[in-house]
């Protein structure tokens, strides 16, 4: 950027985090803090059933509950009951039938959450079940029972580019294999939570532990019958959300019973209940076939997905459209057919999870690599290398790459632990043998080949201190510390000079969603955009009031001072009164919305991303070939931000991604219908995690904020696939269904044992 | 039937009337005010509850209150002192150690009971101490960072607020 500013070096620095002291005292209020006088609770009836109509409902025994207030169904729903992101296919209350288990079926308000709970155990339900399906191959057959009206189909996305058939054929090694992945549940620590009343001004306001205030506003006006602006959704400090709060889960059922009793409500998920009600990570089967040539150049891929989206779409259309754009991996493939193909089952609804897919098919496409590797006698570095995208590139979609294509950077960032990890890898101990795998991935980073813009205001108060408004909902990832750095960077001023107004919708616009790792790309472009329109007003102003030539001016801490003569200056206080006595605004709005097109619908051909990350892990670990067990004990992480804005928020979402990619790969399953809380469902604890060294790599976007791009999803993409290589390359046997348990890990180790056993008996 | 119980919380006398069903956590967050202690899983699975009950890190989602009848409870509020953050809050926010802060308190309140006992942890002594703690967001690395930061005295005791 040609800002004329000294730089205020707020880019590239790892400032402290907004907000983090008063976490720390424990002072900040989560949804489930907050507290209002004569608050009442909510709770939700939910189906016991995966697929049953609803033959009877009788609350007359709930109603002499003491402290009960009131039980409402669908009847009671002012507005349209249907809601949901891309798809309206929810009903906030189930019409006719539960189309899972933990669909809602009644609202139940009382004075006390026991009160509530005792009212919700006396409602009576008759249910007539129906037959139901679980798999996603099955629900799509004529014989399956219809979920929705529309059928049980959610969506396709095809890629196609060249003679994928054709190359096949010619290939000099083809590989096929079949993947599949599990459900994941998100397991944020703070269940989900929200609060909702009705102000002075007869304005519903809710706060909610969300990740889109902007459409929770519409969605909740819209089940309400209100008008948009007599909704206001205000984020409250939000514990996490990897993709499921998303999701409306509990704004709409605190709305409508605030709207229906006329007092404050409250509702707090149960850990249970989270894990019931909120969306889980799409499990996917992926067939996928490659070919290769003997000089170690991929021919062709041919790829299907079957995705799995239980009984609501969510974001499944999403995670449809982009694991068929990121089948291909962060390599050059000429001739490609992907299909993803995603349907609707009674199972719990899978939506949004850090990633939207890619995690999934990293998975494949880097097993495959590995696989052609060993099939061409190649190392799995080189042959990554060989294929890796560049400069001039066209993607599996057609689109040309002009800039910030870091894949090979990384790839050559963990080299040289890759070579040391490889020859240090002999193990000590029988049985237990010692591996290190690489994987690498590309993300384009915001919603696939649609518009997704971002606003934001920048404005100078009169008091001389600048403001940032933003709707974009930071979960703890840190995009309120970095969209702050942004404006100071181009405003000349320290960070800690700026003030934020975050995520309410009655004080900011839509920043559209913290999905996508896109907040610093998107909302740090829209930030930029409107910094610097408020950078050049105040130029503008300084230059008459001191006389002096543009040019010659600087910002510097708050004051606008000449070049040629430092000592001489005005202050944005000045500036701010003089703009008020004038009548000019100060306030400014940006915009950005990146350069997409949208996907042609029969060959999938198109620019999805303006830009994308790349990264690459590499993971050393131990396998117990008599346990299953595996221990991770070292990844190296390479990452291309473009430009990391504030480095130790970088370090914390690869760390992070890190964690929860090992649980992808080692331990997290959703069993619907058996799994009910962290009791039975294992993520990573301090004493599960290797050491992992971070690597940030900075081949800068031309079109982001000072260079950055985005870097929370990529974080946790290669993990699993790094991992799922060196337990193959420590077994030489592959593990292809993820989590690798000890169950599949001792399967796929049996072979290896054996061998071993028969090597020990010869030596006696 | 309700009975009344004695505490002392962050160094104050407190009496509650509680139900014999009601835990520490739920008469810390709602009857004492005291919602920096979270509620992650009501099941001691996930440590957002921890407290420091007479010295020791406990759930405090699996203490009855009246079993707490009587004793000594610290939470995340009573950490800070004279307005100046306890060293383990100091180096959590230099470290990085924080993203979303639910897990936060109780992480805290783990390490310092640690740190109270065993002064001089190794790094797998502090990531087996806050092993019952679950943190979602920050992968460990830079909590350990912290904790290992005011063991060393490399952050020490006073400093900024």
């Amino acid at each position: 950027m040609s800002l004329g500013v000294v730089r205020s070096q707020a880019i590239g620095t790892s400032i402290e985090r907004r907000g983090t002291r008063a976490r720390l005292r424990g002072d900040t209020h989560f949804a489930a803090d907050l507290n209002i006088a004569g608050v009442v609770t909510a709770v939700v009836l939910r189906s016991d059933r995966p697929h049953a109509l609803i033959r009877e409902f009788d609350p007359a025994a709930a109603k002499s509950t003491p402290g009960y207030l009131g039980v409402f169904t669908w009847r009671d729903i002012p507005g349209r009951n249907r809601f949901g992101i891309i798809n309206k296919d929810q009903e906030l209350l189930v019409e006719r039938k539960v189309r899972c288990v933990g669909d809602p079926v009644a609202l139940v308000v009382a004075e006390t959450e026991e009160a509530a709970q005792r009212a919700l155990s006396k409602i009576r339900v008759v249910y007539e079940d129906l037959p139901a399906v679980f798999d996603p191959e099955e629900a799509l057959t004529d014989a399956a029972p219809r979920i929705h009206e529309k059928g049980n189909l959610l969506g396709r996305r095809v890629v196609r580019r060249g003679s994928p058939e054709e190359a096949l054929k010619h290939s000099d090694v083809v590989v096929e294999r079949t993947y599949t992945t599990s459900f994941v549940e998100h397991a944020y620590l703070e269940p989900d939570a929200g609060l909702a009343y009705i102000d002075h001004n007869d304005i519903l306001v809710v706060h909610a532990s969300t990740q889109n205030p902007h459409y929770d506003q519409k969605d909740v006006a819209d089940l309400l019958g209100l008008p948009e602006d007599r909704v206001r959704i205000i984020q409250e400090a939000t514990g996490g959300g990897f993709g499921s709060k998303l999701d409306l889960n509990v704004q709409g059922f605190v709305g409508l019973a605030a709207f229906l009793v006329q007092r404050p409500v409250r509702m707090v998920y149960s850990r249970e209940e989270a894990f019931l009600a909120t969306a889980k990570r799409h499990p996917l089967k992926i067939r996928y076939k490659s070919g290769a040539n003997r000089d170690g150049r991929l021919t062709a891929v041919d790829v299907t997905i079957i995705g799995d989206t239980g009984a609501y779409a969510s974001y499944g259309l999403a995670v449809t459209s982009r694991a068929a754009v990121h089948a291909t991996g962060p390599y050059e493939v000429p001739n490609v057919s992907v299909e993803a193909i995603f349907a609707y089952t009674n199972n719990p609804m899978a939506g949004a999870m850090r990633g939207f897919g890619v995690p999934q098919m990293a998975f494949a496409h880097e097993s495959q690599m590995d696989l052609l590797a060993a099939e061409l006698g190649l190392s799995p570095l080189e042959i990554r290398r060989r294929n890796a995208l560049r400069i001039g590139s066209q993607t599996a979609t057609g689109q040309y790459l002009t800039a910030s294509v870091g894949i090979g950077a990384t790839l050559d960032a963990v080299a040289s632990r890759w070579e040391e990890a490889r020859v240090e890898k002999q193990s000590t101990r029988a049985f237990v043998r010692r591996g290190v795998g690489i994987a690498s991935m590309i993300y384009g980073i915001g919603n696939t080949g649609m518009q997704n813009p971002s606003t934001a205001q920048v404005e100078l108060g009169r008091d001389g201190f600048v403001t940032l408004y933003s709707g974009a909902a930071d979960i703890g990832q840190g995009s309120s510390t970095v969209l702050v750095q942004i404006a100071a960077e181009a405003l000349g001023l320290k960070p800690d000079a700026i003030r934020s107004v975050i995520a309410d919708t009655a004080h900011t616009t839509s920043a559209g969603a913290t999905s996508a790792s896109r907040q610093t790309y998107i909302s740090g472009n829209a930030v930029l955009d409107a910094a610097t329109k408020l950078h050049n007003v105040i130029l503008t102003e300084a230059a008459m009031m001191l006389k002096a030539d543009r040019g010659d001016l600087e910002l510097r801490d708050g004051s606008v001072f000449l070049r040629s003569d430092p000592g001489k200056g005005v202050s944005f206080k000045d500036i701010a009164e003089r703009a008020s006595r004038t009548g000019l605004p100060l306030k400014w709005q940006g915009y950005f919305d990146p350069d997409t097109t949208p996907l042609d619908p029969e060959t999938g051909q198109g620019r999805p991303y303006a830009t994308y990350a790349f990264a690459t892990h590499v993971a050393e670990v131990e396998v117990d070939s008599l346990s299953g067990e595996v221990r991770v004990l070292k990844v190296t992480a390479a990452h291309d931000v473009g430009r990391a804005i504030n480095p130790l928020n970088v370090q914390g979402q690869i760390y992070s991604g890190v964690a929860m990619g090992l649980g992808l790969a080692l331990m997290e399953e959703f069993h619907p219908g058996v799994t009910e809380s962290l009791k039975d469902y294992h993520i990573a604890t301090a004493a599960d995690m290797p050491a992992v060294i971070p690597i940030i790599v900075e081949d800068p976007e031309p079109t982001g904020p000072f260079g950055a791009k985005g870097v929370g999803e990529p974080a946790l993409i290669p993990t699993a696939p790094a991992i799922a290589n060196a337990v193959a390359d420590a077994l030489s046997a592959r593990v292809y269904n993820l989590p690798m348990n000890l169950e599949r890990v001792l399967k796929a180790g049996i072979s290896v044992r054996s061998a071993e056993k028969e090597k020990s008996c010869q030596g006696y | 039937m309700k009975r009344i119980i004695q505490l002392t919380v962050n160094g104050e006398r407190a009496e509650v009337a509680v139900e014999p069903n009601r835990t520490l956590l739920q008469v810390l967050r709602e009857d004492l005010g005291l919602t920096g202690t979270k509620h992650g899983c009501g099941l001691g699975d996930c440590g957002a509850c921890t407290v420091i009950l007479d010295g020791r890190p406990v759930n405090s989602c699996l203490v009855l209150a009246v079993q707490a009848n009587g004793s000594d409870v610290l939470t995340i509020e009573g950490l800070a002192e004279n307005g100046k953050l306890h060293p383990l809050q100091r180096a959590f926010v230099e470290k990085g150690a924080i993203q979303c802060g639910f897990c936060s308190p109780g992480m805290i309140l783990s390490a310092k009971a640690l740190l109270d006992e065993n002064p001089k942890p190794t790094e797998k002594e502090i990531r087996m101490a806050i092993s019952g703690n679950l943190c979602r967001c920050t992968g460990y690395q830079k909590i350990v960072e912290a904790i290992q930061a005011v063991a060393s005295g490399e952050i020490m005791q006073g400093g900024d607020s």
